[in-house]
């Protein structure tokens, strides 16, 4: 029982001394003045490789989610001869929910997991080192522009995958399946609205990019500079970037609407 | 001044960004641009608004005039006031004509209708003009109450009998 | 202790452990300035963790270093940075940045620290690549060059700022005899025309003592032996001789600490 007890003491001391350091690591890192000049070019690369390089699995992940709902959403209204609402279901289900978190665990898979190891790498190179050898501050340098791409990046991911979501959704129900075009849209423009549902699902994605990105940059910083310790790394973002998306989604739907 | 691919690709990828954040408000939300500019407002006091929405469709005979831009309750006699948008091209709306909230189906969402009535400026009747009140409402039909309405009546002598034979079977 | 010039950076009393490891114990040591100084020691002794504590990317459990007379662990992280830009290392692995040019990488600090025209730039880049031997790689990736040139690239990395120190890491590791002659001339070299101070931790004592103007020998968390190379190949101690001759068994046992019985585990 005493070893159990301490087991736990444990554990939960070197978690919260964890997030202590990835607390001091964003504060260090974003407290600094910004040297817009310079860190634009970095910026600009990270959102190339965070943003840009998603663009793909996202448009094609979107488009199969909409098109499923479309097909599910159809059948299901079909018993009750309310097709009709085909179009509010497809837009308010990728609206609230899809959009924002399958954007959001997509990116954890496929843009944090790489910011972790690629992070992670630098350090086992002893590139992180260097640059603190060379008084040039890797906070302000690899962790600050990361996070500040991951946090413009995913939003705009978030906006993508909804519009591709629900252009799937109609190109089943109205190209497919025959649905009236008129009725699939007015029926959503009457249910979805600009500040109930758009900007709420705006705010999860801005918030689910600031963890996500800070998760996945966190573990990469504080990863064992080996090839085992990063691999853990790698995984422990993916896993806790997932969790904490999950989490917070039920959180901010609780919260907004 | 030359730019690299990635600033390109970046460049894009903003913009893809905002187009979809643009198309979905328009297209999705059915986010009607400068519609401020030209609308008037007109209030309507209702005994029971019923599930009455923000942005709720003003309609007249079906066709969309304007929406729902305020709920609130008149604090001296507490009684609900909507306030609605009424857009510009439409202000022929005789004093006389009737709001009313009705459903769209049996379960669909809420909405008011107008019904214009007649104009006749002999009789006193005038055009509603910004910030008006419509005098004649018809508030919201509540579908418990109805279906509670219509059990009651269809089962009264039935229910009655039951009910006395529940209390004589108590003592 | 050597007279001219004092000490750089001075240790006193240092203690640290590393992972409930206790690597230094009470360790006092002096850098003297504009000199080549050696630290020699057996693996696992943390040679590297001293370059370390004098970085002050570690922090010590007890005991100050002092460089250039400021105390490394006293200063905030803003002080701590501008005073790094005084010193520079060389790891063991060059850590050139992969997605730079070597070029790109000398150019770096200069591009972090200083406001120089892009012309300047170029200008003093090329002249260190050519102090180095390495102009002709300007534009070749660090995946492209081989271990020994990685190093010279990151030699040139390192005196781009012109500091004041520069620690190598273990900088003749895994290279191939022609190669640690070419750095330990380039050490000697950049040393006297640069007017820096330079420190090497390496085990590859034939080749340092050569170089070296003073030799500090570490192991099991403090100074062994300290004193000029004449001063150390003529050192009694029998560990310090073991050391310096390479003699595969002596007070450093062949075996392991703690082995135990070999019969009784057979």
């Amino acid at each position: 029982m005493a070893d159990f007890l301490g087991f736990l003491g444990r554990y939960f001391l070197k978690r919260v001394a964890a997030l202590g350091r990835s607390f001091l690591m964003m504060v260090n890192a974003l407290c600094a003045r910004p040297d817009f000049k310079r860190h634009s070019i970095l910026l600009v690369r990270e959102i190339y490789f965070i943003g840009v390089q998603s663009v793909i699995i996202i448009i094609v992940s979107g488009l199969f989610i909409g098109m499923v709902l479309g097909l599910q959403g159809f059948n299901i209204l079909k018993d009750f001869m309310a097709t009709g609402s085909l179009g509010t279901l497809v837009a308010l289900a990728i609206i609230r929910e899809l959009g924002p978190v399958v954007a959001a665990l997509l990116y954890a898979g496929r843009a944090g997991s790489a910011l972790t190891a690629e992070i992670g790498q630098l350090k086992a190179s002893e590139q992180l080192s260097a640059m603190e050898m060379m008084a040039a501050d890797p906070l302000h340098r690899v962790i600050a522009p990361r996070f500040w791409a991951g946090v413009i990046s995913l939003p705009v991911l978030s906006l993508l995958f909804t519009l591709v979501g629900i252009y799937g959704g109609k190109f089943v129900g109205v190209d497919w399946l025959g649905l009236d075009d008129g009725i699939f849209w007015s029926a959503m423009q009457g249910s979805v609205d600009l500040l109930d549902d758009l900007v709420p699902m705006v705010v999860k994605s801005v918030v689910f990019a600031i963890v996500c990105t800070w998760i996945a940059l966190f573990n990469g910083y504080d990863c064992r500079p080996t090839s085992a310790g990063i691999s853990a790394a790698t995984t422990a973002t993916v896993v806790q970037s997932s969790l904490a998306v999950l989490g917070l989604d039920f959180v901010l739907t609780a919260l907004m609407f | 001044m030359k730019y690299l691919k990635t600033e390109i690709a970046v460049g894009f990828f903003v913009l893809a960004g905002i187009i979809a954040a643009v198309v979905l408000s328009l297209k999705v939300a059915g986010l009607v641009l400068n519609s401020d500019s030209d609308v008037y407002t007109l209030h309507a006091k209702f005994d029971n608004i019923g599930s009455l929405k923000l942005r709720a469709p003003v309609k007249i005979g079906g066709v969309l005039v304007g929406r729902v831009s305020a709920i609130r309750l008149d604090p001296k006699n507490m009684t609900p006031v909507v306030d609605m948008e009424i857009q510009a091209s439409c202000d022929k709306l005789s004093s006389e004509s009737r709001a009313s909230i009705q459903t769209a189906g049996i379960i669909g969402e809420q909405y008011i209708s107008i019904t214009p009535g007649f104009y006749d400026e002999d009789a006193g009747t005038t055009y509603l003009k910004n910030g008006d009140y419509f005098e004649d409402t018809g508030s919201a039909l509540v579908l418990e109450d109805l279906i509670g309405k219509f059990l009651y009546s269809a089962g009264s002598s039935s229910k009655k009998d039951d009910g006395k034979d529940g209390a004589e079977a108590q003592k | 202790m050597p007279k001219d010039g004092g000490s750089i950076v001075q240790i006193r009393d240092l203690s640290f452990s590393y992972s409930g490891k206790q690597i230094y114990k009470g360790l006092t040591v002096d850098f003297p300035r504009g000199k080549i100084t050696a630290v020699l020691g057996p693996s696992g002794t943390g040679k590297t963790t001293v370059l370390r504590l004098i970085g002050a990317q570690l922090r010590p459990d007890s005991g100050t270093v002092l460089f250039d007379g400021t105390d490394m662990n006293s200063l905030s992280r803003r002080q701590l940075y501008s005073v790094r830009k005084k010193m520079s290392m060389l790891f063991q692995s060059g850590a050139l940045f992969q997605d730079m040019t070597v070029y790109e990488n000398t150019a770096f600090p200069l591009q972090v620290h200083t406001k120089l025209p892009s012309e300047i730039i170029h200008d003093i880049v090329t002249m260190k690549l050519e102090s180095v031997g390495m102009r002709a790689a300007a534009d070749l990736y660090p995946a492209e060059l081989s271990g020994g040139m990685a190093r010279r690239a990151a030699l040139a990395r390192s005196i781009a700022l012109d500091p004041e120190l520069i620690m190598y890491d273990e900088p003749f590791v895994g290279q191939d005899p022609i190669t640690k002659g070419v750095l330990v001339e380039l050490i000697a070299d950049l040393n006297s025309s640069l007017g820096l101070t330079s420190i090497v931790v390496t085990h590859d004592v034939r080749e340092i003592m050569d170089v070296a103007d003073y030799v500090v020998i570490l192991a099991e968390g403090a100074v062994l032996g300290q004193g000029t190379p004449d001063e150390i190949r003529s050192s009694k101690d029998p560990r310090i001789v073991q050391f310096i001759n390479g003699d595969y068994d002596g007070p450093y046992a062949f075996h392991l600490k703690g082995s135990g019985d070999y019969l009784e585990e057979l």
